[in-house]
């Protein structure tokens, strides 16, 4: 890829990069979040296309129009997000858009289960052909998502951010994987922000930074700090946590137990507490029970058994604003989901769950100076970058977003806060920033749940952790205690020994 | 005026504007193939609606029941309910209201109130029960609220063919006896039917636009209509609003639906609502106006216009007044395509780049 | 009550039915694709209408049904440009196309036929019947099958080539994928606005067939907004059948029947009533279907 250039308005997303792939080599690209990798390999599988520059394959130039045009000059993309059908089994996902016919319009699925078959044996990964999409949990369906890549016969691959959804054993299979791959002499390029995964697979890496390229390095000249450092601009300061004292328990789960429909409970007799002063993380994979705990919590499922006591109130089961007014904040972990309307204004957006406080509102009217003074001073406080505090909230950007959010949970001035997947998707400065919000508020001796995917986050934020692993609370540490390993290893359902 | 305010103007201004020009341009080629002159015809229709007392006042009494049904489906469609009932809320409402004017021992003043409220609770009512199926079942509210247009239209019909009905005149037509004259609107003159009812009409609908953008109520509502999800998370409680914002709508029906029988009819007739499209015409201003209360009413004064000109142009130059129904459909689709807002996507595309900008950006 | 009473009014059912089948067909058509098709009211309508003018002016059975259907599907089309392609509100094309067409064919019926309420004889043909002379054995099996209309068997044909086509076919595969997840299909390399724009069409050929068969099926006539909410009521078949093709003949029977009871019964109750019960009886289908799906999907959940 040469000089390949891409603006989305008054963003430029790339700017005049080069990218060089050997043969046979496994090239990562590194860069924080919002740094313009993804957009790059977007143009590159067709999904997007550039303002100037060019590609060539094999010495030849060639124009993109769509992930088509990509896979025919042998291109192909494990998506982060994956683009599978989960009603469909894993054949049908595998050679979708290319499937073998009888008669040239039936679809002839005992001979895609066949090919299917062969590709496992090739590439030594294995699948059952048969088995529904849904049923799969995430490694293998990252499996499917690999194998429908080899079925297209590309000869080039490109992973997008991988490891963000598997646990730690998940990552050592897949970089194994990768390598098998490179053996059987596909190319491939590896996008992530994860480093260890560079050191361990990469020949050569790649740094953007903003939407430039910052320096291309065989592996051998780098390290991790190198790479670091020139990922964000400046040597990262670990942050220094001040150590306060707790006090009593704002929040506390007991015997929390969440129907399934399945062979196991959604969640299984969880128990937790939380104190004043502290900062709770909850470690583990999405999707082990962390999104249901916080729906109970807030009051959006009912559950079956077990209670929860927030700032010494039984809320168990109660509405939602019962929750809230017993003293609970909620930063939810999808922000368009959950965390927003789109359409609605900043201001609109800024009030929910504050409008029934009595200088906002007075007889169920709004009082609209200080509902927009209110919603101006949040985001000022919070350092989010707007036009017009009447524009719709979808015209910001995520981190803008998650920044206005943030300032409106924090701003309840609550005993409790429920933070989850905080800085999820968005760029470091938002990242750094609220950080510093959430010490903050645990200075003020207020009590902090925070749930993550990202295990970096955790560790840097937590006074004591729990591990979340099928519904069940697997284990509990201090600060001092965690380490990676230990962690990891309870996130994957192992146990520890001693 | 900021940028930004500057662009909502145009946008709330000028996508109606196009919309409707080209609905009129639709018109006009209609009319063309059925070998009527469009400008001359045009011309009747706009004298013969606005520009004579006589047809000015038609016009605004007809836009009464118009802009109340409109705010009706507003109240609901805004809050992500989708009411498409509001036909047969309008007939339970009058004809409720119609029993107790007829019934009541109550003459003055004070039995219009009555009444009034009778048919609007009637109304209301009527409007909850397919939003308890809704709610409690997942029946489509679409098809419950529809089905029960065609189910109570029936009924009512009923009612005014044989137990109500008025055996004075030729006895053929199915209605009710007329109600008591001093239950009716102070009517303003002989020659035409404008009565004090429209300016209640009027009054409503801008205590709904206060409703909408002032009260807690009218922003729960809002929220829930954009972001069901976010409106829960928020501890806006979904079944009070589900439940209040449909009696609203159904109570603001049956409200038109009285102003039609105590201010111009007097009576309930067979298929009153039915036949003339209140409900329907009431959506489509509604929906032009993109939910807002006051261009409702102005866009309802609009079509009113536009169907009492058709009236009078099927008589006059021989078109079928069905011509007007054709034009706001249109108009309807037209505004909706949102010409300008993507025409604006192209011309951001264009505009200079700055490095590492943070506003409007991607993810 | 004797026995060909009966046949007659099963008879009845199967033709009240034909309409009602191929909508929700249409319907189900668009649903699997990921499109809320709001417009099979006037797709019917039209259909119906330009069926009997076609027939006033050839008086031929196979060119008005040829026109029908491709009313249907030219509905169908203008409701796919402006849903799928300018991606109006569904809600807001299909309440705007029906409301659209019942005032086209209003206005045109006026200014062909120069008469409002319905129009009739004109030397116009009906469908072409079929009388299934080999169960003359039988009094009863003869009178239900007789005088059936082609279309009326085609129904359910299409209803099986539909479920094969679903099942069977890589296009249908695609289709069905296009429903679970258009950014997935596209992604993919496959064009899912293409394949919901040809859904919409599609729905808008099946719902043509249903317009014929109901304009020209049994009397033909064509009267102002003949087709009273079948196009809503063919939307709770198929929602009922949770769009199944197969399903979705019993659910559409089950509706036929409701409709013709409606006419059968004018004989007993007061025909203002009779004429509420087809309405009456979607809302309670579609209530008992939403009850029973709740319940298993309270039993699904238990503590373990």
């Amino acid at each position: 890829m040469k000089h390949i250039t891409k603006t989305y308005g008054a963003l430029v997303a790339n700017n005049s990069i080069d990218l060089t792939l050997q043969k046979g080599e496994i090239l990562a690209v590194v860069g924080e979040n919002g740094a313009g990798k993804s957009t790059l390999m977007k143009i590159l599988y067709g999904l997007e296309a550039y303002d100037s520059g060019e590609i060539l394959i094999n010495g030849e130039s060639r124009k993109f129009r769509s992930p088509h045009d990509a896979i025919d000059s042998g291109i192909g993309m494990v998506q982060q997000h994956f683009m599978l059908f989960p009603p469909f089994t894993a054949a049908e996902n595998i050679v979708y858009g290319h499937e073998p016919k009888r008669k040239g319009i039936l679809f002839n699925r005992a001979e895609a289960s066949d090919k299917v078959k062969e590709l496992c044996k090739r590439y030594g990964m294995y699948i059952d052909p048969n088995v529904k999409v849904a049923d799969c949990p995430v490694g293998l369906q990252q499996r499917i998502e690999i194998l429908k890549v080899l079925y297209q016969g590309v000869e080039i691959i490109i992973f997008d951010e991988p490891s963000a959804v598997l646990t730690p054993q998940e990552v050592k299979e897949l970089l194994k994987t990768i390598k098998d791959l490179k053996q059987a002499g596909k190319s491939i390029i590896l996008i992530t922000h994860k480093l260890s995964e560079v050191m361990a697979v990469a020949d050569r890496v790649m740094v953007m930074r903003l939407g430039q390229l910052i320096k291309t390095m065989p592996i051998g000249e780098t390290s991790i700090e190198e790479m670091s450092f020139l990922m964000v601009g400046h040597k990262l300061e670990t942050r220094k946590i001040k150590k306060i004292g707790q006090g009593s328990a704002v929040l506390k789960v007991e015997h929390l137990t969440l129907a399934g429909t399945g062979e196991r409970n959604t969640l299984d007799d969880v128990n937790l507490f939380v104190r004043r002063g502290e900062i709770v993380g909850i470690a583990g994979v999405s999707g082990n029970g962390q999104s249901e705990l916080i729906q109970c919590l807030t009051g959006i499922l009912k559950f079956q058994a077990g209670s929860v006591i927030i700032n010494d109130q039984d809320v168990s089961n109660r509405s939602v604003q019962e929750i809230r007014d017993s003293g609970c904040a909620c930063i939810p972990e999808d922000r368009y989901y959950w965390g927003n309307a789109a359409e609605a204004t900043l201001v609109e957006n800024a009030i929910m769950s504050h409008y029934k406080k009595s200088n906002l509102m007075r007889y169920g009217i709004f009082h609209k100076k200080n509902t927009t003074q209110f919603a101006n001073d949040c985001m000022a406080e919070f350092d989010v970058r707007y036009s017009s505090d009447k524009q719709a909230i979808q015209e910001l950007s995520g981190g803008n977003v998650q920044k206005l959010i943030v300032a409106r949970e924090i701003s309840q001035h609550s005993p409790f806060l429920i933070a989850a997947e905080p800085t999820r998707g968005i760029d470091i400065g938002a990242i750094d920033f609220i950080h510093s919000k959430l010490l903050e508020k645990r200075e003020k001796g207020d009590g902090i749940l925070l749930i993550s995917s990202e295990l970096s986050e955790i560790f840097a934020l937590s006074d004591r952790i729990y591990v979340m692993y099928e519904g069940k609370i697997a284990g509990e540490f201090t600060r001092k205690e965690a380490t990676n390993d230990k962690v990891g290893l309870l996130m994957m359902g192992g146990t520890l020994n001693g | 005026m900021d940028e930004f305010k500057k662009r909502k103007l145009v946008d709330d201004v000028a996508s109606p504007l196009i919309a409707i020009l080209a609905g009129l341009l639709v018109g006009a080629i209609v009319m063309l193939l059925t070998g009527t002159d469009p400008l001359h015809a045009y011309g009747e229709m706009f004298t013969k609606s606005f520009f004579k007392p006589y047809y000015l006042a038609e016009t605004l009494v007809r836009s009464a029941p118009i802009m109340l049904s409109g705010v009706a489906a507003a109240v609901a469609w805004r809050a992500g309910y989708i009411n498409l009932g509001m036909q047969g809320q309008m007939c339970v409402g009058g004809l409720v209201a119609t029993v107790m004017a007829l019934y009541l021992p109550i003459d003055s003043w004070w039995g219009t109130v009555l009444c009034f409220a009778g048919g609007m609770t009637a109304a209301a009512l009527f409007a909850l029960i397919p939003t308890y199926l809704d709610y409690k079942f997942n029946a489509s509210l679409i098809i419950t609220t529809l089905m029960l247009n065609y189910a109570i239209n029936h009924v009512t019909n009923y009612f005014v063919a044989y137990p109500m009905r008025d055996p004075a005149g030729d006895g053929m037509a199915q209605q009710s006896i007329q109600i008591a004259k001093s239950m009716r609107f102070f009517r303003f003159s002989n020659k035409n039917a404008m009565n004090s009812s429209v300016f209640v009409a009027v009054l409503v609908v801008l205590l709904m636009y206060f409703v909408f953008t002032k009260t807690k109520f009218g922003y729960e509502s809002k929220i829930t209509g954009l972001n069901k999800h976010f409106a829960q998370y928020g501890g806006i409680k979904s079944m009070k609003t589900m439940f209040q914002t449909m009696a609203l709508s159904g109570a603001l029906s049956g409200f038109a639906a009285c102003i039609e029988i105590f201010g111009v009819r007097y009576r309930y007739v067979n298929s009153m609502f039915s036949s003339t499209g209140y409900a329907w015409t009431g959506l489509m201003a509604m929906l032009i106006a993109g939910y807002n209360p006051l261009l409702t009413l102005v866009y309802s004064i609009f079509l009113a216009g536009l169907n009492i000109g058709g009236t009078a142009l099927q008589r006059t130059v021989g078109v079928p007044m069905q011509i007007a129904d054709i034009i706001q459909c249109c108009i309807t689709l037209f505004v909706s395509v949102r010409i300008l807002h993507e025409f604006k996507q192209m011309q951001a595309n264009k505009t200079p780049a700055r490095v590492g900008g943070k506003k409007g950006g991607t993810t | 009550m004797n026995d060909l009473y009966l046949a007659a009014v099963i008879n009845t059912t199967f033709r009240y039915t034909t309409p009602v089948l191929f909508a929700a067909l249409g319907s189900l058509f668009c649903t699997k694709a990921a499109v809320f098709n709001v417009a099979l009211e006037g797709q019917l309508l039209a259909a119906s209408f330009v069926a009997i003018v076609a027939n006033y002016y050839t008086n031929n059975a196979f060119i008005s049904l040829l026109a029908g259907v491709g009313a249907g599907a030219f509905i169908a089309w203008i409701v796919a440009v402006f849903q799928i392609k300018w991606k109006v509100r569904d809600m807001v094309v299909g309440t705007a196309m029906n409301l659209l067409v019942q005032s086209v064919t209003a206005f045109l019926m006026q200014i062909i036929f120069g008469s409002r309420g319905t129009v009739q004889g004109f030397g116009m043909v009906p469908l072409t019947k079929i009388n299934p002379t080999f169960l003359k054995f039988s009094p009863f099996l003869y009178r239900m099958f007789e005088d059936l209309s082609t279309i009326d068997y085609l129904g359910y044909i299409v209803a099986i080539i539909i479920f094969i086509y679903f099942y069977k076919t890589v296009s249908g595969f695609h289709h069905l994928s296009v429903g679970i997840s258009g950014t997935a299909a596209d992604s993919l390399g496959i064009n899912s606005q293409r394949i919901q724009i040809r859904a919409v069409v599609i729905s808008g050929i099946l719902c043509g067939f249903g317009g014929v068969v109901h304009a020209m099926g049994n009397v033909t006539v064509f009267a102002e907004n003949m087709t009273s909410g079948r196009g809503f009521i063919a939307m709770g078949a198929a929602s009922m059948a949770q769009s199944h093709s197969l399903v979705a003949i019993a659910s559409s029977l089950f509706f036929g029947t409701m409709l013709s009871l409606s006419k059968t019964l004018q004989g007993y109750i007061n025909s203002y009533f009779t004429e509420a019960i087809p309405y009456l009886c979607t809302v309670l289908a579609i209530t008992i279907y939403g009850v029973i799906i709740s319940i298993q999907k309270r039993r699904a959940k238990k503590i373990l």
